[in-house]
């Protein structure tokens, strides 16, 4: 099977020659369609710019990358965020929700920008907020839920567009182990029923629940194993 | 990019709007003033021009060309030719009279006195118009009772009189004036018809003057009846020659005529002016272009500073909202797409501020042209002007911060605190 993710020796360096940060320093990763992958390191190991660079947000400064099928590193600014529309789903630590709209229109934003008409948008986003388990939630703004809720928003959201992999970046980080837990498990749900999670943390604890853990340090994959 | 996209631009940027309704006011402080002062500015001239062309047309129309004495000489001492010229005459009329007889349609004259007016309810000391031709329909009097002038009586040099509605008032209060007899200075004359009372004024408001009052006061003989009897003047020397074109094409041509005649007639000396109402018209609209001009000026420096103010708080607003912009980047806006939501945003607010600065224009010139007493006009195309010229200057004003916000960095972006 085709991998999703293949980088070739990524390297990223921050600054200019006399004070220059070598952030990643050769990254050769494949992630296989429908894993469950953990990508772990302390601060400072280089996970979070490896991150960024899968993510699109940001460019290597040399070395290759295909997403899908596509290569990335070449791409404009503007083709790199259709590719992120298209491709990528976020979920971040800190949920990045939009304060002033509603749960639904956080959830339909992708697919407005994708080009998707109003009403099959509308549709899609309330069938992805009752996936997430808080259609009831729809007509809220993300300002009078909890955490764990709007946590849930925000992997709706990631899902709209049907992307190739899901990045979660510390997604627990900021709720009690409890819900924590359960956001886990709905990514296992979601990584059963198909979706490929790249999963960005530095909890042990939390990587354990991924099938394949990735370990950065140093700005170079230390390890890659399956977890038991 | 799918339709909806920019009704979901609008519907956010006016949510965005409605949110921060203070800044958002400051915001379009500037198109309101400048629209409010273009729009108040061109009303106010269009109000004045309006009002004279009202005048001119209630004075017999515009297309006149008047014939006067210009004094003697503006500085220093007066030729010797100039001195010895006997000023307009009754000879320059009827020579003049031959000019393009098609295209000019009426003639008239007046040669005025001041003299004592007596009847036996009144004893005053009025002007007395000589007049001459077509004076009256020239003027716009009608007659009310009795009749005109006849040429007979302008030939003949007879001793009647014409009155002005407040003249008949004054001198035969009991209203039979038609077939009385008035005495100008010592010459008896015949009253053959009082005119029709002549009103006008320009605000409905009650207690503004009539602006005719100054024509109701006519006392009208023949101009022979003031040159021969009145005045014993041989040379029959005339105060003014007025002509009618109604080809204003034909305007500048006649002119060249006239002078050409006149001239020679006047020792090759310009002791007359001539006076073309049409001209004084395009003068004053040169004169209101200017004003328009300096309003327009006085709107662009308010839509500067406003825009500049405005450039400066979307640069701070902007500082809030980087995460926003670092959000919808994340999830696939491209920096076409922020542009554009920026854009909206300060069009809409531009557009929402140049309707409320219609309205204070309005407010404004309203206020203005009734302290002033001049009727309201106010057209279309000030308007247009107005929204238009905001329109620019917002879209100007709008372009840098927006386009700063669609070249941050997702990645700094998303990270901003």
């Amino acid at each position: 099977m085709r991998p999703v993710i293949q980088t070739r020796a990524i390297t990223k360096t921050f600054g200019s020659n006399g004070t220059a940060v070598h952030a990643l320093r050769g990254i050769d990763l494949e992630v296989e369609p429908g894993e469950f992958l953990a990508l772990i390191g302390p601060s400072g190991s280089g996970k979070s710019t490896l991150m960024a660079i899968l993510g699109c947000l940001d460019r290597p400064t040399s070395g290759t990358y295909t997403l899908d099928g596509e290569e990335v590193q070449g791409l404009s600014g503007s083709e790199l965020a259709a590719i992120r529309n298209r491709k990528i789903g976020f979920v971040f630590q800190a949920y990045n929700l939009l304060p002033k709209a509603s749960v639904l229109r956080n959830v339909e934003l992708p697919l407005l920008y994708g080009g998707v008409g109003r009403k099959e948008r509308r549709e899609r986003a309330l069938h992805l907020l009752e996936q997430v388990g808080i259609p009831e939630k729809a007509f809220k703004l993300p300002g009078e839920l909890s955490g764990g809720q709007k946590q849930r928003v925000s992997i709706a959201r990631s899902l709209a567009a049907g992307p190739a992999i899901l990045l979660a970046d510390e997604p627990t980080g900021a709720l009690d182990s409890k819900t924590g837990a359960e956001i886990l498990e709905l990514f296992g749900h979601l990584n059963a029923a198909g979706n490929t999670v790249i999963l960005v943390t530095h909890d042990l604890g939390i990587a354990a629940q991924a099938r394949r853990r990735v370990e950065l340090s140093d700005g170079l994959v230390s390890l890659s194993e399956a977890t038991a | 990019m799918s339709r909806g996209i920019l009704r979901e631009r609008i519907l956010e940027s006016w949510a965005e709007i409605r949110e921060n309704l203070g800044r958002a006011t400051l915001q379009s402080l500037g198109v309101m003033l400048g629209v409010a002062s273009v729009l108040g500015g061109f009303s106010i001239t269009d109000s004045f021009r309006q009002r004279s062309e009202q005048l001119y047309v209630k004075l017999g129309g515009l297309d006149k060309l008047t014939v006067q004495n210009s004094p003697v000489a503006s500085e220093g001492k007066p030729t010797a030719l100039r001195a010895a010229n006997l000023g307009l005459r009754q000879e320059d009329c009827d020579d003049t009279a031959r000019v393009n007889p098609e295209e000019v349609q009426g003639v008239s004259m007046v040669k005025g006195l001041r003299a004592r007016v007596r009847s036996a309810f009144a004893d005053q000391e009025r002007s007395v118009s000589g007049v001459g031709g077509d004076y009256l329909a020239m003027e716009g009097y009608e007659v009310a009772q009795g009749r005109a002038l006849s040429t007979q009586d302008l030939a003949a040099a007879a001793p009647v009189v014409l009155l002005g509605s407040q003249a008949a008032q004054t001198f035969f209060p009991s209203g039979n004036a038609v077939g009385s007899t008035l005495r100008v200075g010592d010459t008896p004359v015949q009253v053959v018809g009082v005119l029709h009372e002549r009103f006008f004024r320009f605000s409905k408001v009650e207690g503004r003057h009539n602006m005719f009052w100054r024509q109701n006061r006519l006392i009208a003989v023949p101009s022979s009846l003031v040159q021969r009897r009145l005045q014993g003047d041989v040379h029959a020397r005339l105060d003014r020659i007025t002509y009618r074109l109604p080809k204003i094409d034909a305007m500048p041509a006649f002119t060249q005529a006239l002078k050409g005649i006149l001239k020679p007639n006047h020792r090759l000396e310009e002791d007359f002016r001539l006076d073309d109402v049409q001209a004084r018209i395009r003068k004053r609209d040169n004169n209101g272009d200017a004003y328009n001009i300096i309003f327009m000026l006085s709107g662009v420096l308010a839509l500067l500073g406003g825009g500049l103010v405005n450039v400066n708080i979307q640069l701070a607003g902007l500082k809030e909202r980087v995460r926003e912009v670092g959000i919808k980047m994340a999830i696939g806006a491209p920096g076409s797409e922020i542009f554009k939501g920026f854009m909206t945003e300060a069009l809409l607010l531009t557009a929402l501020g140049g309707m409320v600065g219609l309205l204070i224009g309005i407010a404004f010139s309203w206020v203005i042209t009734y302290i002033l007493g001049v009727p309201l006009a106010m057209s279309l195309a000030s308007f247009l002007w107005a929204y238009f010229m905001a329109a620019v200057f917002g879209f100007l004003f709008a372009l840098y911060p927006a386009w700063k916000a669609s070249k941050l960095s997702p990645m700094e972006a998303l990270h901003y605190e």
